[in-house]
């Protein structure tokens, strides 16, 4: 008899110390179906699949694969079980070629390399309808392209279940239509697939049934057709949640700071961003979007004064602010908060205080030899008051505190210092719904106090919503400049694969150059 | 029944404080068990080892006087690695730091001892000791500057390169080589405990507390402030955590570092001048190892300067004691002391693995 479930778990728990990470879940895929598992960040999500990938093992709870119970104890064992995993991450050797990869972790691919192993692997891939090169390096692909390698990869080893991380992250629109539909392909062939994710557009297109964890509990299973995106984030959030985002008002001035045909090369040398021209208003938000790497880390760097600008010109107010020392630079009121993958690289000190935190953009303006930790102390409360940052108490190393809270320390370091121009990179990377709009009230707060704020975003839809303009960027060129209230998801996601370049609609002005300039006039001739 | 290992929280400092204790307990116990093994009764030895012979000693002041020779050096190398340390800058040429201290120390004593006043030539001694091991750490955090190399081999190999020097001058018979004794026909090291020594001062009876101790107390004091409260010590701080803050947060982080090795290295040339100004001579075995024993201090101590003290002064009862036991056991050599603690560091770091992780037993079965 056919079993009703490819993969039952029942009541799984893992703890870490005294964190609950998973408590007493349950949750079952049928053969052939798409499961979605919903939930915010810190729900549990990545855990509960890492159990099943062999990474992590649970306190308690059963596993049942086709009906048997299993224990997995390794990531082996998950192999052998048919379970794959395809994690956010990608786990590739990048110096090997994509059959390398694959054949590297095949238990009876014996000590030599064989040169069948090429078509081979071609052939697999044209049997499930993957277009991709065998030969091809790892380091020259495309992220989309990693990522179906790393579904070829799972597939190759017989994955009847395949598990996949958030894996809309970090493609663009059009590429995400394409996954979406190689899982229906995959799906059609009896795999099972499950797919971690918050982004509900994506769960209401894709999914059969929806799993829902909250906060390490189970909450329910639905199936999709009989759901509705505000029932689903009811139940991932546990209160009712406006999914509208306010733009505020925009009260033109100026423009505060502007670039023009600015050029940066990045670690490797090369060219990061390649003449760009763009300017920011007070009182607006300009959105910067674009796929992952495109120069986005190499230009908000450049303005803070972290990374040389090899050609081109950045004015602030008028004032020339190319080549300044960093500190410079923050004392004209340009801060700059960057929240990298690891969430802690730049911008805060992981293992110091809240407080220690706090100072640390102005502990050289005290008098005298000491640091002045009692006003870093009365900031610290005042922060932890206005943005409600959850911490033990103002002494607690900033490494300690949940992702949400991290990012709220360090936007309101930023906001304390009275900024006139605010360049955010990813604020809300990896943050829950609450915590996302609370971050983006901020914003709005600070625009309508005549706040120039640059924010270079990954989720289109909260760009649109939020930004004024969007600026895009395709492998460090800008494709144009859109006014977000008439731009569409679609003509964003061309832009940013380089397919559609507005940078030339309005023939009387360049993009990027504002009308009102601060250059001098002078400038605008030699440039004309 | 199955076991895994779980990431404890927080543990609080009375369980971290048993943990530590118990890791010394077991380090003895390992100890004794060698020690009977070798038909030593462990209970003697170690009683003769942990009070250094002091008990019904009638010179038991100078076992002090010497204790605490040993001690100086080892606290203030270990204070002035943690400051390096605290940048994670890993600076194990503490070995090297401190021979070309000594050497440049005994230069100045041998060079001018003869005409200033003693206290005059101390100072110089000193500051000469400091500016020397100060450049030959500058020297490798200018390379790490520059050129991105690593400070952990450039620091050890520098180390060789100074115990070589150290030797060349302790085997060269030649007119110019004046850190020998002219008088004898073979290559020894002379004496300049005439020229220059550091006082005592009396304390009542025989012993006398060497000017020394007292510096080293109130270095270690500074060094405190230094880290705990100034702007400098905060760059520090920072710098170690994540350099790429401290260059988002306007930073010189070259300037830090460079600073900061400085410091380290000029504070184990202090130690240097230290030594050579109370021993009056050089010798090839001038370190004693604490640029190595210093590094485990300042670990065991996790970097806390107070903990610095209360950690040199334990190990220094291991060192000195044992030599002293070996006075009496003749079957133990005094290495014994090292492999103790040796086993000491081992369980030490164990004790650690459980203060951040505890093991628990898998449970079965379902809800």
């Amino acid at each position: 008899m056919a079993q009703e479930y490819a993969i039952e778990l029942k009541g799984i728990t893992k703890t870490f110390g005294s964190v609950v990470a998973n408590n007493n879940i349950d949750l079952n895929v049928r053969p052939g179906e798409i499961l979605a598992l919903l939930g915010e960040n810190g729900s549990g999500k990545t855990t509960l699949m890492n159990m099943l990938s062999g990474i992590y093992k649970p306190d308690r709870g059963q596993i049942f694969v086709d009906g048997k119970e299993v224990t997995i104890d390794s990531p082996e064992d998950s192999k052998r079980l048919g379970i794959g995993m395809v994690h956010q991450h990608f786990k590739l050797v990048d110096v090997f070629s994509a059959a390398d990869n694959i054949w590297m972790g095949r238990e009876k691919s014996g000590m030599l390399l064989k040169k069948e192993r090429y078509a081979e692997i071609e052939e697999m891939a044209k049997k499930f309808g993957f277009d991709i090169d065998p030969k091809k390096k790892v380091y020259n692909m495309a992220v989309s392209e990693k990522q179906t390698l790393e579904i070829i990869k799972v597939l190759y080893y017989g994955a009847k279940v395949i598990i996949l991380d958030e894996p809309t992250a970090v493609l663009t629109v059009q590429e995400i239509n394409k996954l979406f539909q190689i899982l229906r392909r995959m799906k059609e062939e009896g795999h099972s697939i499950i797919i971690i994710t918050h982004k509900l557009n994506e769960v209401m297109e894709i999914s059969d049934r929806v799993a829902i964890l909250r906060k390490g509990e189970y909450i329910t299973t639905v199936n999709t057709s009989q759901t509705n995106e505000q029932a689903l984030t009811e139940w991932m959030v546990g209160h009712k949640v406006d999914l509208n985002i306010q733009r505020a008002p925009m009260y033109k001035t100026r423009p505060l700071l502007e670039v023009r045909d600015v050029t940066i090369r990045s670690d490797e040398g090369a060219v990061a961003i390649d003449n760009v021209s763009f300017y920011i208003r007070g009182g607006e938000i300009l959105g910067v979007a674009g796929i992952a790497g495109c120069g986005q880390k190499e230009l908000c760097e450049a303005i803070a004064g972290l990374r040389p600008i090899e050609k081109g010109e950045m004015i602030h107010k008028g004032e020339n602010i190319v080549g300044l020392p960093p500190r410079a630079i923050l004392e004209k009121g340009i801060s700059m908060s960057f929240i990298p993958e690891d969430r802690l690289g730049m911008g805060l000190a992981p293992s110091m205080s809240i407080t220690d935190n706090m100072i640390l953009k102005k502990y050289a303006n005290s008098r005298g030899p000491f640091v002045d930790r009692k006003t870093g102390r009365k900031d610290a409360e005042q922060v932890i008051r206005d943005l409600g940052v959850v911490t033990p108490s103002t002494e607690t190393p900033v490494r300690r505190l949940s992702g949400g809270n991290v990012q709220k320390v360090l936007l309101g370091r930023e906001i304390k210092a009275g900024p006139n121009v605010i360049i955010t990179a990813y604020p809300v990377r990896g943050l829950d719904i609450n915590s996302s709009y609370a971050i983006y009230n901020i914003l709005n707060d600070q625009k309508q106090d005549g706040v120039g704020i640059l924010f270079v975003g990954e989720d289109l839809d909260v760009m649109i919503d939020l930004c004024d303009k969007i600026l895009v960027l395709c492998h460090g060129k800008v494709m144009g400049v859109v006014h977000a209230h008439k731009t569409t998801k679609e003509e964003l996601g061309l832009m940013m694969t380089g397919a559609l370049d507005l940078t030339h609609k309005y023939e009387d002005k360049p993009a990027g150059f504002a009308r009102d300039s601060r250059f001098c006039t002078e400038n605008r001739k030699e440039e004309a | 029944m199955k076991f895994h290992i779980v990431k404890r929280d927080n543990c609080p400092l009375w369980k971290k404080c048993c943990l530590y204790l118990a890791a010394v307990v077991i380090a003895l116990l390992l100890g004794g068990a060698l020690l009977i093994a070798l038909g030593v009764d462990p209970v003697a030895y170690y009683t003769r080892m942990f009070t250094m012979g002091t008990i019904g000693n009638k010179i038991a002041y100078k076992v002090w006087i010497n204790y605490l020779k040993e001690l100086v050096p080892l606290a203030l190398v270990s204070v002035a690695l943690s400051l390096a340390f605290r940048m994670r800058f890993w600076n194990i040429g503490g070995e090297g730091q401190f021979i070309l201290g000594a050497i440049a120390a005994a230069f100045v004593a041998f060079k001018t001892g003869a005409g200033l006043p003693n206290a005059l030539t101390l100072i110089l001694m000193c500051l000469a000791a400091m500016l020397t091991a100060g450049i030959y750490g500058l020297f490798v955090a200018a390379l790490k500057v520059k050129f991105g190399t690593n400070e952990t081999l450039m620091t050890l190999m520098l180390n060789y390169v100074a115990l070589y020097v150290l030797m060349f001058l302790g085997e060269t018979k030649a007119d110019w080589n004046f850190f020998l004794d002219a008088g004898s026909a073979r290559p020894v090291f002379a004496s300049f405990t005439e020229l220059a020594s550091f006082p005592g001062i009396p304390m009542g009876g025989k012993f006398s507390l060497n000017i020394c101790v007292i510096l080293t107390l109130v270095i270690g004091i500074l060094v405190f402030v230094y880290l705990k409260y100034t702007k400098q010590g905060y760059e520090i701080a920072v710098v170690g955590d994540s350099a790429g803050t401290a260059r988002y947060a306007g930073m010189k982080v070259n300037r830090i570092v460079l600073r900061t090795v400085f410091l380290s290295a000029a504070l184990i040339g202090l130690a240097a001048a230290f030594k050579v100004g109370t021993a009056g001579i050089l010798s090839t075995s001038i370190t004693d190892d604490v640029g190595w024993t210093g590094i485990i201090v300042a670990w065991l101590s996790q970097l806390n300067t107070g903990v610095i003290f209360v950690v040199s002064a334990l190990i220094c009862v291991l060192h000195y004691g044992s030599t002293v036991a070996a006075a009496t056991f003749s079957q133990v050599d005094s290495s014994f002391a090292n492999m103790l603690q040796g086993v000491i560091l081992f369980l030490v770091l164990a004790a650690d693995f459980y203060t951040r992780f505890k093991i628990v037993p898998v449970k079965k079965g379902g809800k």
